[in-house]
């Protein structure tokens, strides 16, 4: 049997509540990271340790991307309701990109870092904290492939687009969470 | 032999041993291109076992739907068509039904065996004959003991009872995930394993709840498996959680107000608003422990600028609501048992619904009187205390409706109802306990000693083992089609009732004369001995009582008399399907039209099942 051919309200489908649920749970997960990252700060008379250079640049430019898949994500559920596959198609391609250079660029970072996570406290939370988002990221990205490679089969209609909604609400969520990353481990330290 | 071959369960441990081979050997191959030795059992193990388990969950077809979705396959929702032989049970399934009983079956298998590790160490410590135990055997089987109870028998066997129970008592065809359900399923029984493994790596002398820094620096492997298995267990459970809201909140027969909603279904929403959120603290201190173990990353170590207390921070931010993970789901079997079996609707039944979230919520709040003792700002102390003796209110506001519900009824003194009845007097004398000790000062005298051993198991015994009983006595019935025995389900609530007395109440008289817990050995003069033996003896009973649990399931699984749709006369909807229901669930679409606990009320249905037509066709009046 497949699926529903009309999907009317896709927020109000099983699906989409659950990716919510599931969300929620996720904040949990970063909020233990942050209780930790606060939590040592807290305890610690020097934060970050001696010998922590972070490149600022370089977090900022990881925003942008970041900010701009957002949008990329954005337009394309606004584009699949107008019933454009290409445009769904060549927004869920940049989505996928620039997810990819964010990855590139945390690789990049990590292997470039002037310390390491084993040498204090601060280099495991922020090795944890990062990875932690990162691997989420790749799990986007990875979700970013299944929906084009989808809409290449034409799984993909303007009263049939539940997964891009879902995979849109995924994404931003994980976009939101780079803002707090990127404030408490560059704004604030 | 290709049958067997050819069984799930077979496949899965081949795929596990396969994976871990593989695991242990690309570890090694990598280890030596970077100039390191080849074997370090620490991360060569981890890395093993972690491809295991993706090695098992792979070769069960757990990911097969997935990866065909990811290349772009059809989305569908037909499953594959379900046998009706009993090898189901051994094979990955998405009918909620089978996996319910797949749950339950599983902590039925290590249920026993928790209590088996447990009846070791106080025969040890009755002290009839010359310590037969070593200190780090003693306390890595009293800390496996617990590990497997919470975290194998406590939450899997309520999360089969939910997902057998909740879209039947809801009305809903399936959960929202069936497949999403069978992963969350499987990855028990592989924490299951790793944790029991954990006994034969050298134990894991920390106790269930795995303090660091004793837990980051105690050497055997032991420690790394139970941290893994934990970390599966929790993953099991937020996934199940995910699958359960979504299903009552969104697959609700039509008419199905939250209002109108068996409390059974109620507890299990707050139940798993708990595991969703705060499991994921838990699992995160518990991956802090295994990283620092295996990489040397510094979160607890001071000497990095780590801190220990943190990891009792986020373990009992979730650790303390897990309490109510295990016990929650148990209150809502009690509010199920009494009204069928007094014969009367369920008093205060909004009350009742509600006090459930006022637990939930009230739960969040309190984790800090477990670190009375451990060095927490003093200024936090009074608002825990506060909080703490707060959640005492819906606690109670649940007892005295039941008390009400029961108060006049026509009590049929069934095996549910008495196990209901025992589990209210065990939970009243936990919650009662429990305010006493939130005070600061009571707390720090009793602090780690058997008294709080008495309260946390009188709690459990109260909110899970006890309700577990029940519900088994309940629902068995639905679930097989056979009626189990009354007398010898009467023999049994007697012998655990008896036996839980004995167990429990002596351990508060130990505590209070000062007896620490997690301790190999004592000095016999002030009587303490008689006091351990007498716990012993009760562990044994209770042990005697499950067996007799045992031999009544398979007893009537074989020739017990046939049960009918509703042997209890009970209203909500589980009750008006055939036993075992139909693979559909329901066979035509139910609508609500009433409250579910008018029990002796004429005129009062709960739902009706309209044909195509629209005609409605009236429930079972009672």
């Amino acid at each position: 049997m497949e699926v529903s051919a009309v999907q009317e309200k896709p927020r109000a489908s099983p699906m989409f509540a659950g990716m919510a649920i599931f969300l929620a749970s996720e904040a949990f997960l970063f909020g233990s990271l942050f209780f930790t990252y606060y939590y040592l700060r807290i305890n610690n008379p020097v934060w970050p340790p001696a010998g922590v250079h972070l490149d600022i640049g370089l977090a900022v430019l990881s925003t942008f991307i970041l900010l701009s898949s957002s949008g990329a994500i954005w337009l394309a559920t606004r584009l699949i309701r107008r019933g454009s596959i290409t445009g769904l198609a060549a927004t869920l391609l940049a989505t996928t990109l620039l997810g990819s250079s964010f990855l590139g660029i945390t690789i990049w970072e990590w292997t470039h870092e002037t310390f390491s996570p084993w040498a204090s406290a601060y280099g495991s939370i922020f090795y944890t904290m990062t990875g932690f988002h990162a691997l989420h990221v790749l799990g986007g990205v990875l979700l970013m492939m299944a929906l084009l490679i989808r809409t290449r089969r034409g799984r993909f209609s303007p009263c049939n687009y539940l997964a891009v909604e879902v995979g849109a609400l995924y994404w931003h969520y994980v976009d939101f969470i780079w803002l707090l990353v990127f404030t408490t481990l560059f704004i604030i330290k | 032999m290709r049958k067997f071959v050819s069984l799930g369960i077979t496949r899965g441990v081949l795929g596990g041993a396969a994976g871990t081979g593989a695991g242990v050997g690309i570890t090694m191959l990598i280890r030596l291109a970077l100039g390191l030795p080849a074997w370090n059992s620490g991360p060569v193990w981890a890395a093993g076992i972690l491809a295991g388990v993706v090695g098992y969950l792979a070769a069960l077809g757990l990911f097969n739907y997935w990866i065909c979705w990811f290349f772009g396959a059809a989305e569908t929702e037909e499953q594959p068509p379900e046998s009706r032989s009993w090898t189901r049970y051994l094979n990955v399934s998405t009918n909620h039904k089978v996996i319910g009983v797949q749950y339950l079956a599983t902590a039925l298998v290590f249920l026993p065996f928790a209590v088996i590790l447990q009846l070791v160490a106080r025969t040890d410590m009755s002290k009839l004959s010359a310590a037969f135990l070593s200190t780090e055997a003693y306390t890595s089987i009293i800390s496996d003991h617990g590990i497997v109870m919470l975290f194998i028998v406590a939450i899997p066997a309520f999360a089969g009872l939910m997902n057998y129970f909740v879209p039947l008592q809801i009305g809903a065809r399936d959960m929202a995930f069936p497949r999403l359900n069978a992963l969350s399923f499987w990855l028990v029984p592989a924490a299951g394993l790793l944790m029991v493994s954990a006994l034969f790596a050298g134990g894991f002398d920390t106790g269930w709840t795995i303090y660091p820094p004793l837990s980051t620096s105690y050497q055997p492997l032991g420690m790394n498996l139970v941290l893994i298995g934990a970390y599966l267990a929790g993953f099991s459970s937020i996934l199940s959680a995910v699958n359960i809201l979504a299903t009552v909140l969104k697959l609700r027969a039509p008419g199905m107000g939250l209002f109108r909603m068996p409390l059974f279904s109620w507890t299990a929403i707050a139940t798993t608003i708990l595991s969703l959120l705060f499991t994921q603290f838990v699992a995160m201190a518990l991956l802090f422990v295994l990283l620092e173990r295996l990489t040397g990353m510094g979160f607890y170590n001071p000497a990095a600028g780590g801190q220990v207390l943190l990891y009792q921070y986020m373990f009992w931010f979730y650790s303390h609501p897990a309490t109510y993970i295990f016990a929650l789901p148990g209150l809502g079997i009690i509010s199920e048992v009494i009204p069928v079996f007094a014969r009367k609707p369920l008093f205060g039944y909004k009350g009742v619904a509600v006090s459930s979230l006022g637990i939930a919520i009230g739960g969040t709040l309190v984790f800090g009187h477990h670190m009375f003792a451990a060095g927490m700002p003093a200024l936090l102390r009074i608002p825990f205390m506060i909080t703490t003796m707060l959640v005492a209110v819906p606690t109670g506001v649940k007892v005295f409706a039941w008390l009400a519900t029961a108060w006049g009824g026509k009590l049929r003194l069934k095996p549910p109802l008495l196990f209901a009845f025992s589990a209210i007097i065990l939970f009243l004398i936990g919650g009662l306990t429990g305010v006493i000790q939130a005070v600061v000062p009571a707390d720090l005298y009793v602090h780690d000693t058997y008294w709080i051993v008495a309260h946390f198991h009188s709690v459990l015994f109260g909110g899970f083992l006890f309700p577990l009983m029940a519900g088994i006595y309940y629902w068995f019935p639905k679930m097989s089609g056979h009626m189990l025995q009354d007398k010898l389900g009467k023999i049994q609530w007697g012998l655990m009732t008896a036996g839980s007395a004995l167990l429990i109440l002596p351990m508060f008289a130990l505590g209070l004369e000062g007896m620490r817990r997690r301790v190999a050995d004592y000095d016999p003069t002030p009587g303490f001995q008689s006091m351990h033996l007498t716990t012993a003896i009760g562990g044994f009973l209770i042990f005697f009582g499950l067996v007799i649990l045992f031999y009544n399931i398979l007893r009537s699984l074989r020739r017990g008399a046939l049960a009918g749709n509703d042997p209890w006369e009970g209203k909500t909807l589980e009750w008006q399907v055939s036993s075992p229901p139909p693979a559909e669930n329901f066979l035509r679409a139910p609508l609500v039209v009433g409250p579910p606990y008018d029990y002796g009320v004429t005129g009062s249905v709960h739902a009706v099942f309209p044909d195509k037509a629209g005609q409605a066709q009236g429930s079972a009046e009672n």
